[in-house]
């Protein structure tokens, strides 16, 4: 795990969420101030509808379900799914593994893993 | 030398798609050349007004500064895919955009290209210096424990290629090239190779270039780039007070096709490639042979290849980017060519308007050749006063001339002594 001090500090970092909608930014402090799952699950959400490929089945006006599979029901191929696993990396300064990526089938699946990794690392929050 | 080609391999220029410092289309490009309208912007890398590199020729309603791309912009008119975006470097967003147009250009759909064994796509760039910095920055911050599965594909040189392949379906060849100024020019020759030799039937030949701190600053250490605050005097090629090149980006693509193609379904030629040559100076990483060796034998070997003599040529668009060495050894080059074989034909430099984009200069000049062969025009050298002495001999107009050429042929000189030269004849 790496300590906060020593990520890149240079004012032209890109915000992982600096183009994402208002009420993701919110959910995004939200979670951070109260460790409130719910709000980090719509942050989870709209990252994955974020990296969604446009030739996915998946109709961008429906809110994506839990149940949904990344690869076979939404068109993410393993690239896809290690690019959105990296944004969370890179978004809440965790690392994980390949073998955990594979395992992740589901959006549920994902925001459950997510949820959990962030548990571990900030039982407090 | 190539054996000459049956006449429906010949290779044509079907479409050309320019996001360059003097414009975003063929009309706007046009415009500026006969106009003499550079391109150059004030720039401030990395925030230290004390450089001393004040100009760029930069790309307009762009943007792809951030190193995000999220935060990129691009004109409406363009199609770009968030799962493309997300492994392109900036400049592949220019690239992109270029070969949308070549395409609109050339009267084909994206659909036309796509899973066709007889289409290639040979791309040249230097890849993205900010990209790789920020992406190798990010994984040793995390002390390698984590890196963006994309940063690989999004920077590295060949980024064009992975990238612009994978979304335009190309299946005929896909490749890249790598001789720094020369590398676009490198393409464009093989591209007319395939061709010729029947192995392919189109190939799509991009070149681009970000205008950057990370891939033009670099120049300023080699002392190559001008420090000049005023376009006219800091991109002035084969002026005697010339002092650096001005470094540019953007994206040019060409549409080649063999004549056989473009008569089946009815495409407008707007010129010919009627031969190339290349050759290479032996003789120092970065600057040019002193008496321009290696570039004469490549004009030479163009001319045979043509089957032109040099009396034939009307024009040539020079590779000359404003430094003292450069300038020189080209200028002698073309008169141990020209001028001693009596032959006399204009020649400018579109650096002055453009600065110079790298990688991409030779696709770029090779499409401003095909514009002036396709619209009746010569392109003056902007920003010349005073002609070097070393010049003696050669023609060298400071407007654009109303005078429609009939051949036309374009130099590309790289690091390393790479030299490619391109002769072109007017289509239809």
């Amino acid at each position: 795990m790496l300590a906060a001090s020593t990520m890149p500090t240079s004012s032209d970092l890109p915000q992982p969420l600096n183009r994402f909608p208002a009420e993701v930014r919110a959910a995004y402090q939200t979670f951070r101030a109260t460790g409130d799952e719910a709000a980090l699950r719509v942050v989870v959400t709209a990252a994955v509808a974020d990296f969604m490929p446009r030739n996915s089945v998946h109709s961008r006006t429906e809110p994506l379900r839990a149940e949904e599979r990344l690869i076979e029901d939404l068109g993410f191929d393993s690239l896809a799914v290690a690019e959105t696993v990296f944004f969370f990396e890179d978004l809440f300064k965790v690392t994980i593994k390949n073998e955990e990526i594979l395992a992740l089938r589901t959006v549920g699946e994902l925001c459950d893993f997510v949820a959990r990794r962030l548990r571990e690392k900030s039982p407090a929050a | 030398m190539n054996p000459a080609p049956p006449a429906a391999r010949r290779p044509v220029v079907t479409g050309l798609g320019f996001i360059t410092p003097i414009g975003n289309d063929r009309t706007a490009v046009a415009a500026s050349l006969r106009a003499g309208r550079h391109g150059l912007a004030p720039v401030e890398f990395l925030g230290n007004p004390a450089l001393p590199v004040k100009l760029a020729g930069t790309v307009r309603e762009f943007d792809v500064s951030s190193t995000n791309s999220r935060d990129w912009t691009w004109p409406a008119r363009y199609d770009i895919p968030r799962e493309t975006l997300r492994g392109l470097a900036p400049h592949g967003v220019f690239a992109l955009c270029a070969i949308e147009q070549a395409l609109a250009d050339a009267a084909l759909a994206p659909a036309a290209i796509a899973h066709q064994s007889d289409t290639g796509l040979f791309c040249a760039s230097a890849g993205s210096a900010r990209m790789l910095h920020f992406h190798l920055g990010q994984m040793d911050a995390a002390r390698g424990e984590r890196g963006n599965p994309m940063g690989v594909v999004s920077s590295i040189c060949g980024t064009l290629n992975f990238n612009l392949g994978a979304h335009f379906h190309i299946t005929g060849a896909v490749c890249g090239f790598v001789s720094a100024c020369a590398s676009s020019s490198h393409a464009l020759g093989h591209a007319c190779d395939e061709i010729r030799l029947g192995r392919l039937r189109r190939v799509i030949v991009v070149g681009a270039e970000e205008h950057n701190a990370e891939t033009i600053l670099p120049f300023a250490a080699m002392r190559a780039l001008s420090a000049q605050s005023e376009p006219a005097l800091a991109s002035c090629p084969f002026d005697a007070a010339r002092n650096g090149f001005v470094g540019a980006g953007g994206a040019v693509a060409l549409v080649i096709e063999s004549a056989e193609l473009a008569q089946q379904r009815g495409a407008p030629v707007l010129a010919e490639i009627a031969g190339w040559g290349q050759s290479a100076d032996g003789h120092s990483v970065a600057m040019s042979h002193p008496e321009g060796a290696g570039l004469r034998l490549a004009m030479q070997r163009a001319l045979a290849d043509a089957g032109t003599a040099a009396g034939e040529i009307d024009y040539v668009n020079a590779h000359a980017t404003s430094t003292p060495v450069g300038d020189r050894a080209e200028a002698l080059a073309l008169r141990a060519v020209f001028a001693e074989a009596g032959a006399r034909p204009r020649v400018s430099s579109t650096k002055g308007l453009t600065g110079h984009p790298l990688s991409m200069a030779g696709a770029m000049e090779a499409a401003f050749c095909t514009l002036a062969l396709a619209e009746g025009f010569i392109p003056g050298n902007a920003h010349l006063r005073t002609p070097d002495p070393v010049c003696e001999g050669l023609d060298l107009p400071r407007e654009t001339l109303a005078v429609a050429p009939r051949l036309v042929l374009n130099n590309s000189s790289g690091f390393g002594g790479s030299n490619v030269c391109h002769v072109l004849r007017r289509g239809g």
